[in-house]
């Protein structure tokens, strides 16, 4: 896959089976396709007709509390329907705040750091094909931006994208692994297995940008310090561990 | 709640043969038709219009709520909020994006599955419900009488879906989970999942002769 398929994504975000971020890149994708906006409603008029067969009788003093409490809320009025249109932004902003919480950096902090990222990878001349994959993680409509610091210096960001299943990984500031050692790096699969290798930097160098390929098979990306050549399992203690759900 | 509402529903329901689509589709679905008109009343502020709406919508409310929350408490906290917003922003209600009830059930929907999944780590809810929804028959609320016919057609179309289209469907829509969770569930690709999610829908979109109003 070179390309991310967003409207591979319209039935699931139409079921709201998409996380928040997904949803945002979507509402922003859905401003400028007409069509997907129309395939969309018709999955949720689809959707509404799934939802008539949970028709369940309410208990009766809802209906008193819900009158109640409606005639005591003001309305929008209709002049805030225009406004309501670029909701998107204020998605974003909400989602901003929300993900900032959580340290996690959404589309925003990804695509103002792009052009940083690109200088590097120019810098690195590393193959053509890698490079596009990596592009494409990093400018993907759901690219999300983690971070953490290692253990004993240097700080490692990872962009991934569900769309595209891959992520890039940036080392830097890392201090040298020493003699016979190399930094290698692991994704922790969900389902309770075995940490999976996702690539070894070579004896020397403490600083990369590499593509790992598969995020969604992991939880958890981490970083450690194993004997020059790697291991096939994490012989020491994780340097960091970030969570990629 | 009366019954004027909700006989003429049935009756302007196709058959089950799906040749009888054209006639039905020509043929107004009256009360979504009351609905959308309701909507526009309560916009400008009828509270009479909204206690009418309330009692078309509260019971589609509450129970897509409570399948989604299997919990009627948390199900009647959900609605009571539903139900009030949809007062509150009833002027953003577009009949031109599709009706009203779509619209209504959507605000329902997303807050449902949004409250199920800030509740409890996904991996601990997909231990304890995940395994279950799969199980769980999409027509297991049977408290109602007039939807009998609504969900006889659903469940003909359901049918019609090959299982890993149905299962996402019925893991996604009723129980909340993202395409991801669905993906681990059933073990299969992200997206195989993504695909079927959508390919599904169309097929249940062509099945129940859906088409959005324009």
């Amino acid at each position: 896959m070179t390309r991310p398929d967003i409207h591979a994504l319209c039935g699931a975000y139409a079921v709201d089976a998409v996380d928040d971020l997904e949803r945002a890149a979507f509402d922003r994708h859905l401003a400028d396709c007409e069509a997907c906006a129309a395939e969309v409603a018709e999955y949720r008029e689809t959707a509404t007709r799934l939802a008539e067969g949970t028709w369940a009788v309410p208990p009766p003093r809802m209906r008193e509390q819900v009158l109640t409490r409606a005639a005591a809320t003001p309305q929008v009025s209709a002049a805030d329907r225009r406004r309501s249109a670029p909701s998107p932004v204020t998605r974003w902003r909400r989602i901003a705040v929300a993900a900032a919480a959580v340290g996690v950096l959404g589309l925003g902090a990804a695509a103002t750091s792009y052009a940083a990222l690109e200088q590097r990878l120019d810098a690195e001349r590393i193959a053509m094909a890698a490079a596009q994959q990596r592009r494409d993680v990093m400018t993907a409509p759901d690219a999300a931006l983690r971070a953490g610091d290692l253990a004993g210096g240097g700080r490692v960001t990872v962009v991934v994208s569900d769309l595209e299943d891959n992520g890039v990984v940036i080392l830097n500031d890392a201090p040298p692994p020493g003699p016979d050692r190399v930094y290698q790096f692991w994704l922790v699969p969900d389902d309770g297995g075995s940490p999976v290798s996702a690539g070894l930097l070579r004896a020397d160098q403490n600083g990369a940008i590499e593509l790992i390929q598969g995020v969604s098979r992991g939880v958890v990306f981490a970083v450690s310090l194993e004997p020059a050549g790697g291991s096939p399992l994490p012989s020491t203690t994780p340097l960091v561990g970030i969570s990629l759900v | 709640m009366t019954g004027p509402d909700l006989s003429p529903r049935g009756a302007s329901r196709r058959g089950v043969s799906p040749g009888a689509a054209e006639v039905s589709l020509a043929a107004p679905q009256p009360e979504r038709v009351v609905i959308d008109d309701l909507l526009r009343s309560v916009a400008r502020g009828d509270d009479a219009a909204f206690s009418r709406l309330y009692d078309l919508i509260a019971p589609r409310v509450f129970g897509l709520a409570r399948r989604v929350l299997r919990d009627p408490a948390q199900a009647e906290e959900m609605a009571q909020e539903v139900l009030v917003e949809v007062w509150r922003t009833a002027a953003r209600f577009d009949s031109e994006r599709g009706s009203g009830l779509s619209w209504v059930l959507t605000i329902a929907h997303r807050r449902s599955v949004d409250r199920v999944r800030s509740e409890q780590a996904s991996a601990d809810r997909m231990q304890r419900v995940g395994a279950a929804s799969m199980h769980v028959p999409y027509d297991e609320v049977a408290d109602q009488v007039g939807t009998r016919l609504e969900r006889q057609q659903v469940r003909r179309c359901m049918e019609g879906l090959t299982a890993l289209q149905r299962e996402a469907i019925t893991l996604a829509y009723y129980g909340g989970h993202t395409y991801r969770e669905v993906a681990t569930l059933l073990d299969a690709a992200l997206p195989t999942v993504k695909t079927r999610m959508r390919d599904g829908l169309i097929r249940l979109r062509d099945c129940l002769s859906v088409e959005v109003a324009r």
